[in-house]
């Protein structure tokens, strides 16, 4: 009995070590084709397995040995593995979105060193790479977030912004950006407090809406990043039977947000689909290796029009959700 | 002993009391009926599985993966529910029985092992979470059967706001209140309650007065994933959307809330009204901050404060107690058996 439960033991701890690494092989496409491997940040989150159907409509598309591969939890030592194993395997390009920017950077210099193209994906300022890619224009993302909120409170009122947390780059720096366009454009909105670090907690942004309501019931509009906020602050409005009176915007999950959209709770969602990320990094990539220039190229097609500043392109490709076209989006 | 207790607890209300006065200086929208209702609704979820954490507390041990487990719960029984269809009380039972199940294996491992709890618990909550991603690939589950729409919007008690806005007490918060007087009940009236405490006092002594330690523990275990299980479907109830990463993170906030309430980590110690005062304590501090208009950047550190100081200055006071009536003896022979517990 005690032997056999330990080993029963071993071998549920050996399953559980090899499954993640089976997990991560990925599939094989048909070889003579160049080969482009996009790591993403973490296997197995809605987000990431939208972006590897881009992948796969690359390799479709494109003519590509295309695969997606990553870790199985947000770990940058596994991604500089995966990459030292990529290198050795000899691939024509590698597409990543960085866990650890700096913790990449020794990869990338072997990478290149032997040819191997890199391209980055959501880290801007990344050392070491050959191009980054950026699905949205950050400023012109947060500009057309307020022009949402305007569209839904009209443009005097008080308003609060959520956040996922207050060390979230990209949601603070919406957020700054929204504010200064707001003084100059819609001075007439009146930001009633701070932003409140909400908005990756669905039931804590449902909360602090209830509070926020009770303490200014004034409140007219809610700006929420992080896909979790505006879903509970349309909630908290239902319940206090004020769909509607309050426009709620924000980064929101397309799947997530249909009901409150449908139901009028939720004015509007600004978000990109990962899925033209994973696109337009391979449509680059053989680009690229094709020898295009990325000073010469105008757009991604299919995705949007492209703006390049240095060796980061931007391609506009930010999306309104709305209650329309909620139910388009297939994530 | 206990009117040591009792003292704790109207030390914890007395602190509320004082913050309940200051907020409502600042804004008189605190004090009313309907406030006090969307509290205790929000609070509900954190509140069931504090009961599970004060038993285990009391037991001398302590459980971090109950938000594994309810997250597993919640999740595996909408999926049943959604492939099978059901009702609410199936949904429930579902729940009950996963739990149960989880607990029971963190007990069983605990006891037959003799690991400390918190390693075990730190790895089943791994296991069980890792698990949970691997099966599930992180995939939410947005669409909830329309019984757990309608379920969520029951009041038993309806009230209207001037506007003719319904509000008033939910039927999770009546859930919540049902379960914390069956345990209360529990603790304090069965043996086996008593055996909880006697366990968490000294495990030793309570073995040799004929309490089997063993069925304890797993009771204990079992019984926080049950309560896990329960806050798991609650959390499904007030969220209307399933995801596997949302309550994972949420065990410290709990685990903090139970020990202002007067568990002691050391086992042995704690009630269900202490408890109760206790989660209310954080809600109404977290509540009141954006009341009070506090910016967002210092709510962490006036959380932080608001637990020092309450943990503190009773705990301290119960210090200046003991030294006033006994003395410490080293024991001479050799420590077989452990320094008495509390």
């Amino acid at each position: 009995m005690n032997r056999r439960t330990k080993a029963a033991v071993l071998l549920m701890l050996i399953a559980l070590i090899a499954a993640p690494m089976v997990f991560a092989q990925g599939q094989k496409a048909p070889a003579g084709s160049p080969e482009v491997v996009t790591v993403v940040k973490i296997t197995g989150i809605p987000w990431f397995n939208r972006l590897e159907e881009g992948v796969k409509q690359a390799q479709r598309e494109l003519g590509l040995n295309a695969y997606q591969i990553g870790p199985a939890d947000a770990d940058p030592a596994q991604q500089v593995k995966m990459v030292e194993d990529l290198i050795s395997k000899k691939v024509a390009a590698i597409c990543i979105t960085p866990n650890d920017a700096t913790a990449l950077e020794p990869v990338f210099k072997k990478a290149r060193e032997q040819g191997i193209l890199i391209l980055t994906h959501e880290s801007p300022d990344q050392a070491g790479k050959d191009v980054d890619i950026e699905l949205i224009d950050n400023v012109a993302f947060a500009r057309r977030t307020w022009d949402m909120l305007v569209e839904g409170m009209g443009p005097t009122g008080k308003y609060a912004i959520f956040v996922g947390s207050l060390t979230v780059p990209l949601h603070n720096l919406w957020a700054d950006e929204g504010i200064k366009y707001a003084k100059e454009k819609y001075p007439g909105l009146e930001l009633v407090t701070t932003r409140i670090p909400c908005g990756e907690d669905q039931e804590l942004s449902k909360q602090k809406t209830l509070e926020l309501l009770k303490t200014y019931p004034d409140l007219k509009g809610i700006v929420g990043f992080g896909s979790l906020g505006p879903p509970g602050a349309a909630q908290a409005l239902k319940e206090k039977g004020l769909a509607g009176k309050v426009a709620v915007v924000g980064t929101v999950i397309p799947g997530h947000a249909a009901p409150y959209l449908k139901d009028g709770s939720m004015t509007k969602g600004i978000l990109w689909d990962p899925k033209d990320a994973g696109y337009a990094l391979n449509w680059v990539a053989k680009y690229m290796l094709e020898g295009g220039k990325i000073k010469d190229l105008k757009e991604v097609p299919g995705i949007g029009s492209v703006a390049v500043e240095g060796d980061i392109i931007m391609v506009n490709a930010m999306v309104d959700i709305t209650k329309e076209n909620v139910d388009s989006f297939g994530f | 002993m206990k009117r040591l207790l009792a003292r704790h607890e109207t030390y914890i209300f007395g602190i509320i009391v004082v913050f309940s006065i200051i907020i409502t200086a600042i804004n008189p929208n605190f004090l009313t009926l309907e406030n006090a209702f969307d509290i205790l609704k929000s609070n509900a979820f954190t509140g069931i599985m504090a009961i599970g954490v004060l038993f285990v507390l009391i037991s001398g041990g302590i459980d971090i993966s109950f938000a594994a487990t309810a997250t597993i719960a919640e999740y595996l029984t909408v999926l049943i529910c959604l492939r099978v269809g059901g009702s609410m009380l199936f949904a429930f039972f579902s729940a009950l029985v996963i739990g149960i199940i989880l607990g029971a294996v963190n007990g069983y491992l605990i006891d037959r092992f003799a690991v400390p709890p918190i390693i075990t618990t730190i790895a089943t909550m791994n296991l069980y979470y890792g698990l949970l991603i691997v099966f599930s690939k992180g995939r939410w589950i947005y669409a909830l059967p329309q019984y757990f729409r309608t379920f969520a919007d029951i009041r038993v008690i309806t009230l209207y706001t001037a506007e003719g806005l319904p509000y008033g007490l939910s039927i999770v918060t009546a859930l919540w209140f049902v379960l914390m007087v069956l345990s209360a009940g529990l603790l304090f009236y069965t043996r086996l309650g008593r055996s909880i405490y006697a366990v968490g006092g000294d495990a030793i002594s309570a073995k040799r007065v004929g309490v089997s330690v063993k069925m304890v523990r797993i009771f204990v275990y079992a019984f926080m994933g049950a309560m896990a299980s329960v806050a798991g479907i609650v959390q499904a109830l007030l969220v209307q959307a399933v995801a596997p990463n949302s309550i994972v993170g949420k065990e410290l906030n709990v685990i903090a809330a139970v020990v202002l309430g007067g568990a002691s980590l050391a086992g042995g110690v704690g009630t269900v009204s202490g408890m109760f005062l206790g989660v209310m304590l954080l809600a109404i501090v977290q509540n009141g901050m954006t009341l009070m208009r506090v910016p967002a950047v210092w709510y962490d550190v006036f959380v932080g404060l608001v637990i020092l100081f309450s943990v503190g200055s009773s705990s301290w006071k119960v210090k200046k107690e003991k030294v006033g009536t006994f003395i410490d003896i080293e024991p001479l022979s050799p420590p077989m058996v452990q320094e008495g517990g509390r």
